[in-house]
C-alpha cells in the first residue's frame, strides 16, 4: 500500500511576508469544503493557517499526492503553481510526521516556545473534523502531536524564557509589575518594534495605552490600532505621570528623557514604579534615569544581553525537546505499521495465547496432584476457547480489509479494543467529539 | 509522656514538615511540595491553637512554660495564613514556616526555670498588649521576609543580571511592596495600642508609667522609627528599596528587643521568671 502521511506548508523561514499574505489560508469563510478536498487520491486532509506559517496535512496515495495538493492550495488563492512552488516545503512519512511534531511544540516557531501555536493547531483540527475530512491517521496523528507538545511544555524549558526583544520587555514588565491589569503605557515614536511589544503589552491585559508622535495624526492613528489614546508630544512630561511602562524609539539625535525630568515626575506619582523601555539607536532617554530609586531602565542591548541569555539557556532545552519529539516519531511510526492487516492479527493471536499460559499456570497451582496429562488437556481446551473467540473477529477484520474506507479504521478498532499497544487512555481522549451530543 | 509534650512533640514535627517542603518545594520548583508544605503548617497550627487554648482555660497546662514565646510562633503563623488567603502569597511560607518551628522550639529552652504568670498579666490587656504586639512583630516578620527577598530581585533587575530559576518563580516586585505595605499600614497602628496598653497596664499595675526598664526604652525607639516609616510610607510616597530595607531594621531591632532583652536582661518582662 503506497498510502502516505503529507505535509506540504511554507513559514516564515522560507517564505517573506508579502508571499505568506498571497498564500495565506486564514480566513476560514472563503474555505470552501477544505482547501483539499477529500477525494481521489487524498483520504484526509486539513490546514493549519497562521500569520507565520501555511501547512497541509494529508493523507494521500500514489505519485501525485504533492502536485495535487500544490494546485488544490494555488488555486483556492488564484494564484499561479510557479509563484508559489519555490516557497513551498514537502515533506513526506516520518518527515511529515516530525515536523508537525516540531511545529505544535513550538519548535519551529518564530518566538520559540510561544503557546499560541498549539491552539491554532487545535482549532485547525477541529475545523477539520466538522468538515469530516479526516480519519483514522490524521486523527491519531494530531492526538499525538497535542500530546507531544504538553511533553515538551511540562518537560522541558522551551516554553520559559523570552527570545525576542519586545517579549523579553514584556516578561522584565511582568517581573517589575505583576499583573498588568491596573497599569499603562506609553509609546513614545513608532517603530515595528514599540508597535510589537505594545502588542504583547495588549495580550498581557495592560489597562491602557498611551501615544505620543511628533506627527500627531500619525501617532493616532497608532493609537487607534491599540485602542488606545493619542497625545500631543508637547504634553509629554505631563503625561508621563500617569503611566508606569514607557516605550520609547524616536529618531532624536539627543536624548528626549532626562534624570532631572524623571525626578520631577516621581515626585508628582509619589515615587510609584517606572519602567522605561528604550529601543531606540541612539538612544532617547538618559541611562541616569536607571539611578532613580523606583525606576528601571532598559536599552536596546540590554534587551538583546537578555535574550541571548535565553537563547544560550535555551539551545539546551530545545535539545531535549528535539530527543522527545524524535522518540515520539518512532512511536508514531510503530502505530501507522502496525495499520496493516497481518501484523494486527499476530498481535491479537499472540494476546490470547498469553492469556491462557497465564491462566494455565494459575488453574495447576490450585490443583492438586494434577500431572502432564492434565496440563496437557486443561491447553489444548483452553487454546480451543481463545480460537474460536479470535475466529469471529479476524474473519471480520479481513472482509472489511478488502473494502478501501473501512479497513484502517477497525484495524485502529480492534488494536485499541484489545489494547495491543497497551496505551494508556488519557481522561479527555474524547472530549471534542463528545460536546457536540 | 502527657499530653502537653506529645502535643507539642508533634507540632514541631508538622513545623520541622512545614519548613522542609517549603525549602525543598521552592529549591526544585515543585508546587506540590508547596502544598505539603502549608498543609502540615495548617494542621500545626491547629494543634498549635487548640494547646494555647487548653493552656489558657486549663490547669493542666503550664502557662509558664515559654508560653509567650509559642504565642508569638502562633501569630507569625496567623499573620502568613491571613496574607496567603487573602493575597496568595505562599512564598511568606519560607519566612513564617522557619520562623515559628524555630521560636517554637526556643519556647522549650526557658523551661528550665520555672515560675508562674504573674498575677499581674491576665485580663483585658493579655489581648491588647501581648496579642497586638505579637501581631505587629509577626507582620514584620512577613515583611522582613518579602523585604531580603526585594532587594535582592530589585538589584538583579536594576542592574540587569542574569536571573536565576529561583529568581524567576518569585512574585513580581509590585507583591513584595504590598506586603510592605500591608506590614506597615496594619503593623504600625497595632504597636500603637500594644504599646499604649502596655504603658496603662503598668500605671495599673505598678502606679507609674515608666520605669527605665531596657524594654520600655529600646519599645520606644522602635515605635519613633516605626512612626517615621509610616509616615514615610503615606505622605513621602516611600516604597520600594528603601520601605524595605527599614522593615528589615526594624524587625531586627525587634528580635533584639525580644530575645535579647526579655532572656538575657534584667527587666520585668522577663521570660524567666
Amino acid at each position: 500500500m503506497d498510502r502516505d502521511i503529507y505535509l506540504i506548508g511554507l513559514n516564515h523561514k522560507t517564505a517573506s511576508v508579502e508571499v505568506r499574505e498571497k498564500f495565506a489560508l486564514t480566513d476560514c469563510k472563503h474555505l470552501e469544503p477544505g482547501v483539499v478536498p477529500v477525494e481521489g487520491c487524498i483520504k484526509e486532509a486539513m490546514v493549519l493557517s497562521t500569520c507565520n506559517r501555511v501547512e497541509l496535512i494529508v493523507v494521500g496515495e500514489g505519485d501525485g499526492v504533492i502536485n495535487h495538493v500544490i494546485k488544490c492550495w494555488a488555486d483556492a488563492r488564484g494564484q499561479r503553481v510557479d509563484d508559489l512552488e519555490p516557497y513551498v516545503y514537502k515533506h513526506k512519512g516520518l518527515e511529515a510526521v516530525q515536523h508537525l511534531f516540531t511545529v505544535a511544540s513550538s519548535l519551529d516557531s518564530l518566538v520559540v516556545g510561544e503557546p499560541q501555536i498549539l491552539g491554532q493547531l487545535k482549532t485547525a483540527y477541529h475545523e477539520a473534523v466538522d468538515r469530516n475530512a479526516t480519519r483514522v491517521i490524521l486523527n491519531r496523528l494530531l492526538h499525538k502531536a497535542f500530546s507531544v507538545a504538553k511533553r515538551v511544555r511540562t518537560e522541558t524549558g522551551v516554553a520559559s524564557s523570552a527570545v525576542s526583544i519586545s517579549y523579553a520587555a514584556v516578561e522584565l514588565a511582568k517581573r517589575i509589575f505583576g499583573d498588568m491589569g491596573e497599569y499603562t503605557a506609553m509609546l513614545i515614536g513608532a517603530g515595528e518594534m514599540a508597535e510589537l511589544a505594545a502588542t504583547h503589552l495588549l495580550n498581557n491585559g495592560i489597562k491602557k495605552i498611551y501615544v505620543a508622535n511628533r506627527t500627531f495624526e500619525r501617532g493616532q492613528l497608532l493609537a487607534e490600532q491599540f485602542n488606545g489614546e493619542a497625545i500631543a508630544f508637547s504634553d509629554l512630561f505631563t503625561q508621563l505621570e500617569k503611566v508606569d511602562i514607557i516605550i520609547s524609539s524616536t529618531g532624536a539625535h539627543e536624548a528626549v528623557i532626562r534624570a532631572k525630568d524623571i525626578r520631577t515626575v516621581l515626585k508628582k506619582r509619589k515615587n510609584r514604579p517606572m519602567f522605561f523601555i528604550d529601543i531606540a539607536v541612539p538612544r532617547d532617554i538618559d541611562p541616569d534615569v536607571n539611578a532613580l530609586d523606583n525606576v528601571y531602565l532598559y536599552d536596546i542591548d540590554d534587551l538583546k544581553e537578555v535574550v541571548e541569555e535565553n537563547l544560550a539557556q535555551r539551545q539546551e532545552e530545545a535539545q531535549k525537546a528535539r530527543a522527545i519529539v524524535e522518540s515520539e516519531t518512532q512511536t508514531f511510526s510503530k502505530w501507522l505499521r502496525s495499520l496493516e492487516l497481518q501484523p494486527t492479527i499476530v498481535d491479537l493471536v499472540n494476546r490470547s495465547e498469553n492469556i491462557v499460559e497465564e491462566e494455565l499456570i494459575k488453574c495447576m497451582k490450585r490443583l492438586e496432584g494434577a500431572n502432564g496429562e492434565t496440563e496437557k488437556i486443561l491447553r489444548c481446551a483452553m487454546t480451543a476457547v481463545a480460537k474460536k473467540m479470535n475466529h469471529e473477529p479476524i474473519s471480520f477484520l479481513k472482509r472489511r480489509h478488502e473494502e478501501e474506507e473501512a479497513g484502517d479504521r477497525y484495524i485502529d478498532i480492534t488494536r485499541r479494543m484489545f489494547n495491543l499497544d497497551d496505551d494508556p487512555v488519557r481522561a479527555d481522549a474524547h472530549g471534542h467529539r463528545r460536546k457536540k451530543h | 509522656m502527657n499530653l502537653s509534650e506529645l502535643f507539642s512533640l508533634l507540632i514541631i514535627v508538622l513545623y520541622a514538615l512545614g519548613t522542609l517542603f517549603i525549602i525543598a518545594g521552592t529549591a526544585l520548583r515543585k508546587d506540590p511540595l508547596k502544598k505539603l508544605s502549608n498543609w502540615s503548617a495548617v494542621a500545626g497550627f491547629g494543634l498549635h491553637s487548640a494547646m494555647l487554648l487548653f493552656a489558657m482555660v486549663g490547669s493542666d497546662f503550664d502557662l509558664s512554660k515559654g508560653y509567650y514565646i509559642q504565642f508569638l510562633s502562633w501569630s507569625l503563623l496567623f499573620i502568613y495564613f491571613f496574607l496567603w488567603w487573602r493575597m496568595r502569597l505562599s512564598f511568606l511560607g519560607l519566612t513564617a514556616a522557619p520562623l515559628a518551628m524555630l521560636l517554637f522550639i526556643g519556647s522549650f529552652t526557658l523551661t528550665t526555670v520555672q515560675g508562674k504568670l504573674p498575677e499581674e498579666w491576665t485580663g483585658m490587656f493579655f489581648g491588647l498588649h501581648i496579642g497586638t504586639l505579637f501581631l505587629s512583630f509577626g507582620l514584620l516578620a512577613m515583611a522582613f521576609g518579602a523585604g531580603l527577598i526585594f532587594i535582592r530581585l530589585e538589584r538583579k533587575i536594576k542592574s540587569k543580571e542574569q536571573l536565576t530559576e529561583f529568581d524567576k518563580d518569585m512574585p513580581a516586585l509590585a507583591t513584595f511592596d504590598r506586603v510592605n505595605h500591608v506590614a506597615v499600614m496594619a503593623g504600625f497602628p497595632l504597636y500603637t495600642i500594644g504599646m499604649a496598653s502596655g504603658f496603662i497596664w503598668a500605671r495599673l499595675a505598678w502606679g507609674r508609667l515608666l520605669s527605665a526598664d531596657p524594654k520600655e526604652i529600646v519599645s520606644i525607639f522602635v515605635w519613633f522609627v516605626f512612626a517615621w516609616l509610616f509616615h514615610q510610607r503615606l505622605t513621602a510616597g516611600w516604597r520600594g528599596r528603601k520601605a524595605a530595607k527599614a522593615v528589615i531594621w526594624l524587625f531586627a531591632i525587634s528580635v533584639f528587643s525580644l530575645i535579647g532583652i526579655n532572656v538575657f536582661m534584667p527587666t520585668h518582662h522577663s521570660f524567666i521568671q
